[in-house]
């Protein structure tokens, strides 16, 4: 039935990956462990929002924007993959869900939003070419200024200085990797063989940090070192994120068109420089022209000279046609008579 | 300091030195001051040093949250160092040798980190709420007694400033706009995933107590026992009676046995 569709609107995908946000990968791939018919919308606009942010998931009359918001609406709909879960299993999901939000994400809000680099280097760029005008202008530094507010105010103290600060988030980031690669141990998902929310929220979190191609990650780096939490990430998006052709193929004709549009710019110095000397040479022909016909002329008046003359000199300016032995045209002994 | 590089001096130093006599743990006072998010906090920092067998004792003082090298209570002073909040003790406590959950596998171990972290994300949360932007209880309870010990306009002033400090920390997580049901919610949630893991065991990880006990019996006590004019958190407790009566049986074994104080 239509009304059944759930309608998700998402950030754009980038780097291999079908959305680029981590609440919008936690979201969309809940739906596709758990097989729930989703009508995916790309945007870069989260100006429709209620509350401002992406993922957005509208079914019938309900609109619902944050994750935990969203993963249990669906619960009640009865979409879920957490049915084989045991309720020791719940909790522990509830409990690792709360780790995540703890220990992680205010070193991914650090690293994407605040390290200077970065945020100059990469993530304003892109959010920048996402987002539709005007909202391209203020919305990656509102991002900026939220992500720095939860950070500073949830993990900082009054004496605590900012490179201590650094210090200690990345090491409980670090940290939290670690404690998830022991929990997973051997197994294919967290509990079991067949994923869960918490697997949702892991790929959710993890899957942006090893894709992205950020200059200074190193988080990325402990990342790729915890190989079972990696190989996760990537089973999961072989499984449930299939390639799609045509994106694949829309990609390739972008990378085309920009390896032509760089060919284009290597032809371009020289083309500049043509242009600018075929304009100074066109110039200086009008200018000579102009002086040789007489529309414009250059008189050295001498200051010891009356100002009559001086007047005379001003009028032979207004294109009069002079001769060019400088003798005004109308003379008094032509043959005229004033009589 | 409870710097990284802190933490590699204690680990240098520290570990050859045996825990000393006059260890102290600085709180603001109890009777007319403390508000009890950081009562809770306080609460869990003794429990685990008790649990350890560690001897201190305690200090109060009125500007214990200005005296904290991080600008939160507890703090404790050992030899030459200072060191506040629980997550950063543990780690100082752990440098010395004494760990609680030393027996627990990798797995658990893990495991009991996110509880940890589940207690510190919703019920912290929770307790901040209900102090500061509930309306009653934070004109009635938490205000008057954060600026008791100023003079007027000081005992108006720096409740507000803390309050909007508050405010702004709870806003960038989202809970400033939840309602009190919400609020409520969240904090039943997190009960029910403790009360699952415990179970019908003695503690959270077995017999013997870890750290995760600590914690949770210092948040779980204070709401059980605080009066207030909201109560509706204490209620939720109470429903979970594996939860109350693990709270009864660490109050008898830590406190009660050795006729400790809170």
């Amino acid at each position: 039935m239509a009304d059944d569709v759930i309608d998700l609107q998402v950030w754009k995908g980038d780097w291999g990956l079908p959305t680029v946000d981590p609440a919008c990968l936690s979201t969309l791939s809940y739906c596709r462990f758990s097989g729930v018919p989703v009508k995916l919308r790309k945007t870069g606009n989260p100006w429709r929002s209620p509350s401002g942010e992406l993922p957005i998931m509208k079914h019938r009359n309900v609109t619902e924007t944050k994750v935990s918001e969203i993963f249990s609406y669906l619960r009640k709909q009865n979409y879920g993959c957490d049915f084989a879960l045991s309720n020791k299993q719940s909790a522990d999901a509830v409990a690792f869900s709360s780790m995540l939000e703890e220990k992680l994400l205010p070193a991914i809000l650090h690293l994407w939003w605040i390290d200077g680099k970065t945020f100059v280097d990469f993530t304003r760029p892109w959010y920048t070419k996402v987002l539709p005008f005007p909202l391209n202008f203020f919305i990656p530094g509102q991002k900026q200024k939220q992500a720095s507010l939860r950070v500073y105010l949830t993990k900082g103290g009054t004496n605590v200085s900012d490179t201590e600060l650094e210090a200690k988030i990345y090491k409980e980031a670090k940290e939290c990797m670690n404690l998830l690669a022991y929990r997973l141990g051997k197994q294919e998902y967290f509990f079991g063989s067949s994923p869960s929310s918490l697997d949702a929220l892991v790929f959710g979190y993890l899957a942006p940090i090893l894709k992205a191609p950020l200059p200074n990650n190193q988080l990325q780096n402990h990342l790729k070192m915890c190989d079972n939490l990696c190989s996760l990430c990537n089973r999961i998006l072989l499984r449930y994120f299939p390639p799609d052709p045509e994106e694949g193929a829309k990609k390739k004709k972008a990378e085309a068109s920009k390896s032509q549009s760089s060919s284009d710019l290597q032809e371009f110095p020289n083309k500049k420089r043509n242009m600018v000397l075929a304009a100074i040479f066109a110039l200086t022909a009008m200018a000579g022209y102009a002086l040789l016909s007489g529309i414009i002329q250059i008189d050295i008046v001498d200051d010891s000279n009356s100002t009559s003359d001086k007047t005379n000199s001003t009028s032979s300016y207004f294109s009069k046609p002079q001769t060019y032995n400088n003798e005004p045209v109308f003379e008094d002994n032509d043959g005229y008579d004033d009589e | 300091m409870s710097s990284l590089v802190a933490e590699a001096i204690q680990a240098e130093l520290g570990a050859y030195e045996p825990w000393p006599d006059n260890a102290c743990l600085y709180q603001p006072y109890q009777v007319e001051q403390i508000t009890f998010p950081d009562y809770a906090n306080c609460l869990s920092v003794k429990t685990f040093l008790h649990m350890c067998g560690l001897e201190f004792h305690t200090e109060v003082r009125t500007n214990a949250e200005e005296m904290s090298p991080s600008g939160k209570v507890p703090f404790i002073h050992v030899g030459a160092f200072l060191v506040s909040e629980l997550d950063p003790i543990i780690a100082f406590v752990n440098t010395r040798g004494f760990q609680l959950s030393r027996d627990l596998d990798e797995g658990l171990k893990s495991e009991m980190r996110a509880y940890m972290a589940l207690i510190e994300n919703v019920m912290v949360n929770a307790e901040l709420y209900l102090a500061w932007i509930d309306e009653a209880v934070s004109e009635e309870i938490t205000k008057p007694r954060y600026g008791y010990i100023h003079p007027w306009p000081l005992n108006r002033l720096l409740p507000w400033k803390k309050q909007s400090n508050v405010r702004a920390r709870l806003d960038s997580i989202g809970w400033a706009k939840k309602t009190m049901d919400e609020v409520c919610d969240e904090v039943k949630t997190c009960c029910q995933a403790l009360a699952e893991r415990l179970d019908s065991k003695q503690y959270f990880f077995g017999d013997k107590p870890t750290e995760l006990d600590a914690l949770v019996f210092g948040h779980l006590y204070t709401i059980l026992t605080t009066r207030l004019p909201v109560s509706r958190f204490a209620e939720i407790v109470q429903q979970f009676s594996n939860l109350t009566a693990f709270c009864t049986r660490v109050e008898e074994n830590f406190y009660k046995k050795y006729g400790r104080d809170f």
